[in-house]
C-alpha cells in the first residue's frame, strides 16, 4: 500500500517535472521567437527608413533637375536673341509679383496656390522660339533677312555697265570717233562680265583662295562708281548707329569694308571663361560684315567671327548642361557633352585639353560628330561627301592626332560605318572603301 | 508525391513519399499560420505510418514570421520523437546574405541537439 503510493508520487513527480520541463523550454522558445521577431523588425524598419530617404533625396533631385532644365530652356533662348535677352528670366519674377498682388487685392477674386506652377509656366512661355530663326524673332525693318549679297554686288556691276555705256554716248556726243569708242565699249563690257564672274565664283567658297586672287579681288573692288540717294534711311536705329553719314552724290568703290560692317561685340564672356577654364581665342568683334573681308576668306564660308560664333556652341553648351543639377550617376553629361571639340594634340576647343584629359566619351562623341557631319546631305554650304572621302579625312584627323586612332580602328573594324552609311547616306554616296588597307595603316601609324 | 503551390505569403510543400524528401521552400508569413500547415501535418501523420528508413526535410525560409517559427518547433519536436524509430535529417537552408535566416536556423539546431540538423549555405 504504502509502496504504491510512494510510487504513484514518483509517477506523478516524475509527469509534473516532464510538463514542467517543457513549459520551460516552451517559454525559452518564446523568448527566443520574440527576440528574432524584434531584431527582424528593426532590421526592416531601419530598411523601411533608409529606402524613404532615397526617395525624398531622388524626389529633390528631380525637382532640381526639372528646374533647373526650365531654366536651361529659357536661358538659350535669351541667349540666342541679343533684343530678349533676359526676358524669359524676367518674366517668371514679373508674373509671380503680379499673382501675389492680385492675390492680396480684394477687388478680384484669385489666389495664388501654386507658385512653382506659374513659375514653371512663366519660364517657359517662350520656350517655343527656341525653334524661331533669330532673322525673324530679331527682324528689324521690313525688308532685313538672311541675305546673300552678291545680288546687291552684281547690282553694282550693272551700274558699272550702265556707267560704261553712259560714258560711251556722252563721248560719242562729244564728238569722238564712234568706231574708236565702241570698240573701247565692248572691251569694258568684257572686262567687268569676266569681273563679275570672278567674284561670283569667290563667293562660292568651294575651294582655296590664293594671295593672287585676293590681290585681284582687291583691284577689281576698287573702281568707282557714284551713288544718288541717300542710303541713311530705311534703316533701322542698331544699324544707323554703326553708320558714317555721307553727302551725296558720293563716291562709292565697288567692293568695300566700311564702318557700318563692324559689329561691336556686347556679349561678355570672361565671366563664363572664367568659370569653365576656355581657352579659345575671342575675336574683338561680334562680326565684321565687309565685301572684300569676307570675299577673302581663304577657306570656307566662315569669317573669323563667325567661325569663333561655331565654337561658342560648345561653350554654351557646356555653360547650359553645367547649370543642370544633374544626380550623381549623370555627372559627366557636361564633361563628354563638353570635349567633343577637344584634339588630342591639345589644339582643339574650348578648353585646349590633352589626350588624357578627355574622356573616351568625349573621344567617341567626336568621332560621331565629325562623321555625320562629313557624310550629311541636307546642309547647304557644302556637297555630300562620298563614304571614302569622310573616312579618308577621319584618317587624316587620326594622323594628326586630333581623334582617337584606337577608337577610329573600332569605327571601321566593326563595320559601324557601313551600317550607319547604309541607314542615313544617299546611294550614290556610298562607294568602295579599301578598309584593310586603312586598318594597315593606322596600325602602322 | 503531394504538392502545394506557393502563393505570395505562403511556401511551396512537396512530400515525396518514395524518395523520403519534404521540402519547404519560399515565404511563410500566412495570417493563420497553424491553419495552413496542418495539412502537412495531416500528410506526416500518413506518412509516418508507412515511411522511408530515411526522411529528408530540405527546408529554405527566405522570409518567416513568429508563428511560423512556433510551428517549425513543434513540428521539429514531432520530428525528434520519430527520429527515435527512423533516421532523420534535417536542412536549413539559407541565403549567405540573409542573416536572419541564419540565426533563425543556428536557435533550431541549438535547441534539437538530437537531431541531424544541418545548416546549409545555398549554392550559388
Amino acid at each position: 500500500m504504502k509502496e504504491n503510493l510512494i510510487e504513484e508520487i514518483e509517477l506523478v513527480k516524475s509527469q509534473t517535472d516532464k510538463l514542467f520541463n517543457k513549459l520551460l523550454k516552451d517559454v525559452e522558445r518564446q523568448k527566443k521567437i520574440m527576440l528574432r521577431a524584434d531584431k527582424r523588425q528593426k532590421k526592416e524598419y531601419d530598411e523601411l527608413q533608409k529606402k524613404l530617404e532615397e526617395v525624398e533625396k531622388l524626389q529633390i533631385a528631380q525637382k532640381n533637375l526639372l528646374e533647373s532644365f526650365i531654366k536651361l530652356i529659357a536661358s538659350a533662348i535669351d541667349t540666342k536673341s541679343p533684343y530678349t535677352g533676359g526676358h524669359c528670366e524676367r518674366v517668371p519674377e514679373l508674373a509671380i509679383s503680379l499673382a501675389k498682388k492680385v492675390s492680396e487685392d480684394s477687388s478680384i477674386n484669385y489666389e495664388l496656390k501654386n507658385e512653382k506652377e506659374l513659375e514653371y509656366a512663366a519660364w517657359l512661355h517662350d520656350c517655343g522660339k527656341i525653334v524661331t530663326p533669330e532673322y525673324v524673332m530679331d527682324k528689324a525693318t521690313k525688308l532685313e533677312t538672311i541675305y546673300n549679297r552678291i545680288h546687291e554686288i552684281r547690282m553694282r556691276f550693272e551700274v558699272l555697265y550702265r556707267d560704261i555705256k553712259i560714258k560711251a554716248l556722252e563721248r560719242i556726243l562729244a564728238g569722238e570717233d564712234k568706231e574708236e569708242v565702241e570698240k573701247w565699249q565692248k572691251e569694258e563690257f568684257d572686262r567687268v562680265t569676266k569681273e563679275w564672274e570672278f567674284i561670283a565664283r569667290v563667293n562660292v567658297g568651294g575651294e582655296f583662295l590664293s594671295d593672287e586672287e585676293i590681290e585681284k579681288l582687291k583691284i577689281i573692288a576698287s573702281q568707282e562708281w557714284i551713288r544718288y540717294f541717300d542710303d541713311n534711311i530705311g534703316l533701322s536705329w542698331t544699324e544707323k548707329e554703326r553708320r558714317e553719314i555721307t553727302n551725296i552724290p558720293s563716291v562709292e568703290t565697288l567692293l568695300a569694308n566700311k564702318k557700318e560692317h563692324l559689329i561691336p561685340r556686347e556679349k561678355q564672356l570672361s565671366e563664363m571663361y572664367k568659370r569653365h577654364n576656355f581657352t579659345t581665342k575671342i575675336p574683338e568683334l561680334e562680326n565684321n560684315l565687309g565685301e572684300i573681308y569676307n570675299l577673302s576668306i581663304k577657306r570656307g564660308t566662315l569669317n573669323n567671327e563667325e567661325y569663333f560664333r561655331i565654337q561658342e556652341h560648345i561653350m554654351m553648351t557646356i555653360d547650359m548642361l553645367e547649370s543642370l543639377a544633374f544626380p550623381d550617376d549623370l555627372k559627366n553629361v557636361p564633361l563628354i557633352a563638353g570635349t567633343h571639340h577637344e584634339k588630342l594634340d591639345g589644339s582643339g576647343y574650348p578648353r585646349g585639353l590633352k589626350e588624357n584629359e578627355i574622356p573616351i566619351e568625349g573621344k567617341m562623341l567626336a568621332i560621331a560628330d565629325v562623321f555625320e557631319a562629313l557624310t550629311s546631305h541636307d546642309r547647304p554650304y557644302k556637297t555630300p561627301k562620298k563614304l571614302s572621302e569622310a573616312i579618308k579625312i577621319l584618317f587624316f584627323m587620326a594622323k594628326d592626332r586630333h581623334i582617337d586612332k584606337e577608337l577610329l580602328k573600332v569605327f571601321l573594324k566593326s563595320g559601324l560605318y557601313l551600317e550607319y552609311a547604309k541607314n542615313y547616306l544617299l546611294s550614290e554616296q556610298i562607294d568602295e572603301v579599301d578598309i584593310n588597307e586603312i586598318l594597315k595603316k593606322l596600325e602602322e601609324m | 508525391m503531394k504538392k502545394i503551390e506557393s502563393t505570395k505569403y505562403t511556401p511551396e510543400i512537396i512530400l515525396d513519399e518514395e524518395n523520403g524528401v519534404v521540402e519547404i521552400k519560399g515565404k511563410s508569413y500566412p495570417e493563420n499560420t497553424f491553419e495552413f500547415y496542418k495539412q502537412l501535418m495531416d500528410w506526416l501523420d500518413e506518412y509516418f505510418e508507412n515511411p522511408q528508413s530515411k526522411t529528408i526535410f530540405n527546408i529554405e525560409l527566405i522570409y518567416l514570421n513568429s508563428s511560423t517559427s512556433k510551428f517549425l518547433y513543434d513540428l521539429f519536436d514531432y520530428l525528434e520523437e520519430k527520429s527515435e524509430k527512423y533516421e532523420i535529417e534535417i536542412n536549413w537552408i539559407y541565403d549567405e546574405e540573409n542573416e536572419v535566416a541564419e540565426e533563425t536556423g543556428e536557435d533550431f539546431k541549438e535547441d534539437f541537439e538530437e537531431i541531424n540538423f544541418n545548416l546549409v549555405v545555398k549554392e550559388e
